[in-house]
This record gives structure tokens, sequence and C-alpha cells, in this order.
């Protein structure tokens, strides 16, 4: 509709709204026409002209989505043909396009398409809606409502006729990866008040920013992989983020992007907020930025609660290194023991694939434990990254 | 792997309709697929159709890597653009396919006489890729597709070669009609040299990214697919060419170029028409030069390196690092993939006599220096070998460096609201007005904010404030005062914060601290060595200045986001 929706993704391409949404069909002495067009005359005669092989398009091609990208239009459309002795070649053909700017992704408009085509194919196919004549004059309403809908609400429901259909988009994310047992989730924004399935409603009690996965699994007696599923699901809506189990122990090293914490203000109303002890008093920004440039290499977080005093400050350590951790202000260095020589028992999994964090998660030994027998053994070595 | 091609097409029409001349992967998966389809199992329930909801059509057409589900006449018809969409981009997505490509129009060398459009033909090469394929990579396929175009172009206008290619193509097809699919195919990669060449750019883009063809055994077409060709020294990091064209932009004369193969496998990438200044640059080649060592030594431009530095870069040639040097810090980068099973661990060893890489890189696992790791008493050799093995694990991206960065915080709520200094400046006396305002001249505010400040200036500046100096150290009770307004155009809350630290009683490291602090070197934009770089400074003075003012400096150590992106995870 208007270019103010318009919004950058991260891919380089943008999100953009339908500019157009036409209906063609095979005409059985003239050929390819546009039979309906919401706005009229948006795809001229000799432009659809040049790309009509690719919206009637062979019978091989027939039911697939076709994106034929343009200098100034996408055009996306889902050919679709009904065979039947009555219409004029046996066959009618027709193709229900939407049309993009040329830089837009339309990959969620995709089942949007065919969805819509199965409506009108199935209205054709109950009563004759499209082969009948008058088309335009049925159509036009619909498309515009279908245009004004999708843009605005990014749904829309089609209830009038014998047949109703609902559209919606839905935006296509990449998959998240796979949940750990020993990372720990995070809300980042409220749980949308839907009508969750059970084992979301029994997890997300749990999930407090510090439980881990499979702790969290523990509390809920919910299984271990029934967990990870669903977080890894709230982490497909962007409701929750994983960080690494917060320890005492743990060491954190700072990023390139710390330097925004010393530029943007949003960013630090949000960090002070988010780190006090209390709710009464905010902890100074000189202060917290001091504590997070303090996180290098060989630094423990007990080191820095010694050196600073957390409570004088009115920081709260563990918030401190999880909102740096959401925000990519820090980083977690993980230790990866490496045996050198020959490996027996434990020592097997030290080959740095896996880090502390890992084994202590799997083999139930707590880090401390694991930490002290590392330190005699003589053929281990600790490797931070 | 989204990156490779799946199938490359080469489809041509003219007066006499459209053809598919060749594709190259061509032997067909579709016989395997029928085998698999008799031997389902005779005892499965057959599905009870679901009347309500339309069957759903398997929408892949991408098998084992490999397209399937067109047939060549299929194909011919969707590549055989018309006139209006010839010559420009050509981009079209069928499920889960895109097809790219650039058809190209020509003029018949035999026909020219005739104007009409018989003499026309439209060659189009088409590269089928996953659909997920990123826009840039589209936009590769498509400079690929177009230059090829062009150059078909070229040689059709010399010798021919297009009509004489299709015409054996053509030939080949109509004989071998009678016999299997796949056999035309054979005979006109045995008959052509561009089938052969579009056999070659598949296998290339597939394995290296790097092509290298031949075009009509006359013209040399080299190519770079940078999302591919950096996968051999960065698995599973997709490099964008914006990525390199943002740290070519960071590019400064102090980095230094490191090259991750040995300078006499470059020979055959300078070959023949290649630059001579690119020879000369490598044969001066040093990882402990910088830039601009590297430009006087090969007695070429500043920014003539640059760009060849570039070229390197983008071909997968080198990396850009800071120069090795005795104080820089080390630390293994956080996506080091180091495991007992790694190749690397044996690259090392071969080239380190029996070195062991995890007992070397251990010594990195804290933030270490080549400085500390060598000692007075050590031999030259023993630092050599050191020096020889942080390069090789630069060069296969196993260290990162870590830069301290500094960052002014005056106040406890970091800086002042109005981040920019103060503009307006408190009456001052006739005197110091004079000093003042040839001193902070409002261009070199501009200048120093923007982070990009020239050499030309800072002598013009280093008088200004020896003059000062000369005027204002002559009596003690104006001391205080030119302190004051040595500050002046700071704000008053964080005057009066600097105030409090004794440094501010000597006026050198009160004037370099102002003067650091105008130029926005202090913001975390600049590191140390880029500091002591660009304003002429020594180390100790530095460290010693950012002691001083540890109350309103807060400095971390982390990696140069400029260069980065070849070793880190931050992305």
């Amino acid at each position: 509709m208007n270019s103010t929706t318009t919004k950058k993704t991260t891919s380089g391409t943008k999100e953009g709204p339908i500019r157009c949404i036409f209906f063609c069909e095979f005409h059985h002495t003239a050929g390819p026409i546009i039979s309906c067009q919401i706005p009229e005359n948006y795809i001229s005669k000799e432009l659809f002209d040049s790309i009509s092989v690719y919206i009637i398009t062979k019978a091989e091609l027939q039911k697939s989505t076709i994106t034929i990208t343009l200098e100034d239009y996408k055009v996306l459309g889902f050919p679709v043909k009904i065979d039947n002795k009555n219409y004029a070649r046996n066959a009618f053909y027709f193709n229900l396009c939407f049309v993009c700017d040329s830089d837009a992704r339309t990959v969620q408009y995709e089942s949007v398409v065919m969805k819509f085509s199965e409506y009108l194919t199935s209205m054709e196919v109950e009563s004759s809606f499209l082969s009948s004549g008058k088309s335009n004059a049925k159509l036009s309403p619909i498309l515009r409502k279908v245009l004004e809908d999708l843009n605005t609400r990014g749904e829309c429901a089609l209830t009038e006729g014998p047949i109703a259909t609902h559209l919606k988009v839905c935006q296509i994310r990449s998959d998240p990866d796979a949940v750990l047992d020993h990372q720990v989730p995070v809300f980042v924004k409220e749980l949308p008040p839907h009508q969750w399935d059970l084992t979301t409603q029994q997890v997300t009690p749990y999930i407090d920013g510090f439980n881990h996965i499979a702790r969290i699994a523990a509390l809920s007696d919910v299984d271990n992989n029934l967990v990870k599923a669903c977080v890894q699901n709230l982490v497909y809506y962007g409701v929750v983020s994983l960080v690494p189990l917060f320890q005492y122990g743990n060491i954190y090293s700072t990023t390139p992007k710390l330097r925004s914490l010393a530029h943007d203000t949003d960013l630090q109303k949000r960090c002070l907020q988010e780190v006090a002890r209390s709710h009464r008093q905010n902890p100074n920004l000189r202060d917290v930025f001091r504590t997070y440039s303090a996180m290098t290499r060989g630094t423990t977080i007990k080191d820095l609660c010694t050196r600073f005093n957390m409570t004088n400050l009115k920081i709260n350590e563990r918030k401190l290194v999880q909102f740096g951790m959401l925000e990519g202000l820090i980083r977690r260095v993980h230790k990866y023991p490496i045996v050198l020589g020959e490996s027996a028992g434990l020592q097997k999994v030290f080959t740095g694939n896996f880090n502390v964090d890992e084994i202590c998660c799997a083999t139930g030994v707590t880090s401390q434990q694991l930490e002290e027998k590392l330190e005699r053994d003589q053929n281990v070595i600790l490797l931070w990254k | 792997m989204e990156v490779s091609p799946l199938c490359v097409i080469l489809v041509k029409s003219d007066s006499k309709g459209d053809r598919l001349l060749f594709r190259y992967p061509f032997q067909n998966c579709e016989n395997k697929e029928i085998l698999n389809k008799s031997r389902r199992n005779p005892y499965t329930l057959p599905i009870v159709e679901d009347l309500l909801q339309s069957p759903t059509v398997s929408s892949s057409n991408i098998s084992k890597g490999v397209l399937v589900g067109f047939s060549d006449e299929v194909l011919s018809s969707l590549f055989a653009v018309k006139p209006d969409l010839s010559n420009r981009k050509f981009e079209l997505k069928v499920n889960d396919v895109r097809f790219v490509s650039h058809p190209t129009s020509l003029q018949l060398r035999n026909k020219q006489s005739h104007k009409d459009e018989s003499g026309l033909m439209l060659i189009n090469i088409v590269f089928s890729l996953s659909a997920l394929a990123s826009h840039s990579v589209v936009k590769c396929y498509h400079d690929l597709s177009e230059r090829i175009g062009i150059i078909l172009r070229h040689e059709e206008k010399r010798r021919g070669y297009v009509s004489e290619q299709t015409q054996t193509m053509m030939a080949a097809h109509d004989d071998g009609y009678t016999n299997n699919n796949g056999s035309a195919f054979r005979v006109i990669l045995e008959k052509c040299t561009l089938a052969n060449n579009i056999k070659k750019l598949y296998e290339d883009l597939c394995s290296s990214g790097l092509v290298s063809i031949r075009l009509n055994r006359w013209i040399p077409f080299s190519f770079c697919l940078p999302q591919k060709a950096h996968q051999w020294h960065l698995r599973g990091k997709i490099v964008e060419p914006e990525d390199i064209d943002r740290c070519l932009l960071a590019l400064r004369p102090y980095h230094s170029l490191l090259l991750l193969y040995p300078v006499e496998h470059l020979v055959d990438f300078t070959a023949l028409d290649g630059s001579p200044s690119l020879v000369r640059m490598l044969s001066q080649y040093s990882p402990m030069k910088n830039l601009q060592t590297l430009a006087a030594d090969s007695d070429l431009t500043l920014s003539h390196v640059f760009q060849l530095t570039a070229h390197l870069v983008y071909w997968a040639k080198a990396t850009v690092i800071f120069p090795v040097c005795s104080k820089n810090k080390y630390v293994i980068a956080p996506n080091a993939s180091i495991h007992l099973n790694s190749p690397l661990m044996e690259k090392y060893s071969m080239s380190f006599k029996g070195g062991n890489l995890m007992r070397a890189l251990n010594e990195f696992s804290l933030p270490t220096s080549l400085g500390q790791k060598t000692n007075p008493l050590c031999y030259p050799s023993q630092q050599s070998a050191l020096v020889k093995s942080i390069i090789w694990m630069l060069q296969h991206h196993l260290l990162v460096q870590l830069h301290t960065y500094i960052q002014y915080m005056p106040t406890g709520n970091g800086l002042s609201t109005s981040r920019s200094f103060k503009k307006y400046l408190k009456t001052p006396s006739p005197r110091t007005s004079s000093v003042l305002s040839t001193s902070f001249p409002e261009p070199s505010r501009t200048e120093s904010e923007s982070g990009a400040s020239t050499v030309s200036e800072a002598p013009d500046f280093m008088r200004n404030f020896n003059l000062e100096n000369v005027s204002f150290t002559s009596t003690e009770d104006d001391k205080q005062e030119y302190q004051e307004e040595l500050l002046l155009d700071f704000p008053d809350d964080e005057r009066s914060q600097i105030f409090k630290i004794p440094a501010t009683n000597t006026p050198e490291d009160l004037k370099l601290f102002a003067r650091l602090c105008r130029k926005g070197y202090f913001q975390g934009s600049h590191h140390v060595e880029e500091i002591m770089y660009l304003e002429n400074l020594r180390r100790s003075q530095l460290l010693q200045l950012l002691d001083k003012f540890r109350d309103v400096l807060v400095t971390y150590e982390t990696e140069d986001p400029a260069i980065a992106m070849f070793s880190s995870s931050c992305s």
C-alpha cells in the first residue's frame, strides 16, 4: 500500500507489500489475457505479452509456484489447468498472480497464492464462477479485498459465496539451531497470550533465565527432548533466546559491539534497568561499562565480584552477564579439554569437540570437580576460545 | 552448498525457433526414479483420498543436487525469452529452483548483410541454483552469464564461433534423436569446445568457485564466486562480496597483507596478462611489512597497493592482518575448528618438524604477545620459528589479534547528552581569544569526528600548541586559568570531573589528553595502534596517558571489527 510498511531485513532484500493482483486466463481465441487487474493497468499489455509464457505455462509447469523477476516488478503466480469437456479447448487455464517490487522478498506469499488459486479452482468447479463470463465484475471486489487486507493486516477471510477460505501471510524464518542440554532459555519478549500446547504450558513457568534445559526438564517433569523441541519452537518465534549457563567460574570476553553501549542511549537505558539490583536504584553507566570492559580471558566472574564490589555498584552480576550475552556485548569463552597421548575413560571425550559445559552436563559431574581433575592430569591441556 | 549451480543450460533462439543446445550435467536420474517406484511395498495400504483437500503435488525440482522434473523442451521454451527481455537480467524461480541468466542477442556473422530478423540469434547461458541462494549469489551468476555473453558476441563477430558451434550441436541433436536422450549430449561434449567450456565452468564453480577457462581457445576468461571461493579457508562461512568491500574500505596503511598460499604458488595466478605491478608487489611481500612499507619497497603508490590487496583478498588468495610485531596480543579464534582429528594437526606437524598444534595453540589460551614469549636470552632462530608458527596459525584463522580500545566516560552517566563538545566559548579575555580561535579551528572539529584525520593538519595544530605553551607557562597563576581554557569546549560537568585527576596539573599530559579527545580517538572506534600511527605517538606515551586518565577513560580489549570478518564469529 504505502512505502512506510517496507522494512529492511537481514538478507539484504526488503519485505515489501503486494503492489497488484491480477487474474489471467487463456482465452480460446485471444490467447493469454488479463481479465481482471487491481489496480487497473498496473501491468501493461506489452509487458504481459512478453512474460505470458511464464504465466500461462506448458502442462509440465502446472501447479508450480513461478516467480519471474523483471526490472521493476516481481510476478508470482501458480498456473492452474482444469480439464473438462465443456470448455472450448477442453480445458480452462488460469493463473492468479501477485505483483511486488523487484527487490522485495516474495517467499511468504507463495503459500497464499497457492491457497487462493485453489479457492478459485473449487469455485470454478462448483459453479463455473470464472468461466461463465463477467469474471471481471465478480472478481474485482474479491481481489481488492485480498490486496487491501493482506497489505494492512496480513490476513484475509473470504466468506462470501458457497465456499469460505482464510488467507494469511506467514513469515518464513530460517530454522533455529538445535537446543543443547546446557543452554539456558531467556524470555526476550512476553509470551504471546495464545493457547499454547500442553508441553509449552508446562515448561514456560520454569524458564526464568537461569535454569538450563536439563534442569527445566527435571523440574517440569517433561521429557528432555520435548523440552528441547518446545524451546526450539519458542526460539523460532523469537520469544526466547538461548544463553550459556551462568556460573561464577565462567569467563567472558568483550566483543566489538561493546562500543554501542557507550553511544546508544536507548541501549543504555535498557541495560541499566535490566542489570540493577533493585528497581529503586539504577547503577551507574560508567560502572557497568567498566565491569564489562574488565571481562577478559582469564578473569572469572568470581574475580570480578571480588575486584569490584557488586553490591556497592548496585549491579546484579547474573543479570549483567545475561544482558551482555543477549545483546552480544560479551561472549562466553569456553574451555575445551584436549587429551594428548593415550585416552581412557572420561578422557575419550576430550577431543576438542566438546567444551567443559557440555561434558559436565552429559556426565553429571560438577564443573568444579571436572576442572580439578583436569588440573591434575598432565596429559590434558585446556584450550580457551 | 546452496551456492553451487545445479545445472548450466545453453539455449538458443533464432528465426528457426528455440532449442536447448546443451546442459551440464546431463546424466538423467529419471530412470532410477522409475526403479524406485516399482520397488514399492505391495502390502502398504492405499491412502484414503481426502476429497476436501486437493492432492498436494511434490514441488521440489532438486534431487541429490541435480535439477530434475523439467524436459528439455520446457527449459528451452522458458529460456528463449521474448526480445523485450533480452540483454538484461533474467531471473525465474520455479518451485525451489532459481534460474539466472543474461540473455544476449547477437548478429550472426554470415548473415550480416541481411538486416532482418533472420540474422539475429539469442543465446542464453542459464545457471540453475537452489532458490535459497541469496541475492548476492544471484547477482554474481548474472554477472558471469553476462560476461560470457559478451565474449560469445565478440567471437561470433570475429570468427563466426557461435554459428559454427550451434550448428554442430543441432546436428548432433538431430542425429541422436533416434538414440537415448543423453547420447546426443555426449557427442556434443566430444565435438564442441563451447560444451567443454560449459563443463569446465560447472566443475570449477562446484569445486573451488574460481573459474579459469579459455573460450574458443582464444579468450581467457576468469571469474571468482566469492561466496564459494572463500570456503576453502573459512569452512561453513559464506563470505559476501559486501563483507569484502567493507573490509577493504577499512584498509589502512598500517595493515599488512597475509598471503594464504606460499608466494611461489601464486605464479600461475599472475600469469601472462597479469598486472606487472602485482608481480612486483609479491616479490617484496612479507607479512611483517605494513602496506605503506610494501608500497615503498615495491615502488608503487599506496592506493595501487590497496587495489592489489583488494584483488588478492577478493580472489581468496590473501587476507588482511595487523603486521606481526612483538607487542601484538593473540588469542585463539572463537570459531577455530580444532579437534584431535582435524587435518590441521598433521599439516602443522609437517610444517614444523613434528610440532604439536595443540600445544602451540594452548599458549594462546590467554592473550599472549610475541614479546611475552621471547626473552633476550632466546636464540634468534627460536624467535623466528615462533613468528612462523604464529603466521601459520593466522593463515589458518586459528588466532585473532586483540586490540585495546578506549572509551571516554567522563561522568557516571557516560557521555553528556550533548554528545559533541560545546560550540560556544564563554567570553574569553582578548589575549586568549586569538589563541583559541587559531588553535581549535572549526574544520578540525569535523575532521576529527569523522575519524579521518590527515597528517597535513597535525603540524599546524602542534605549532599552535607550542605557541600557546610559550605564552602561558611564564607565570604560575596563569597556569590554572590556562588549563581551564584548554578544556573550554568540554561541557562543564565533564570538565569538573577531568580536573579531579591529578595528572591535569601536568600541562603536557592535559594537552595530549585534550588533543586526542577532541580528535575523537576515545570513542571506541580507534585502537591504540591506530592512534599511535595517526598521531605519531610512542606506545609508552599513550599507555601512560591512559593510565593517568583511567578515571575517565575505560579501556577494553577486543578484535578489530574491520578485519575480523575473516577470523572471528562476529557476524
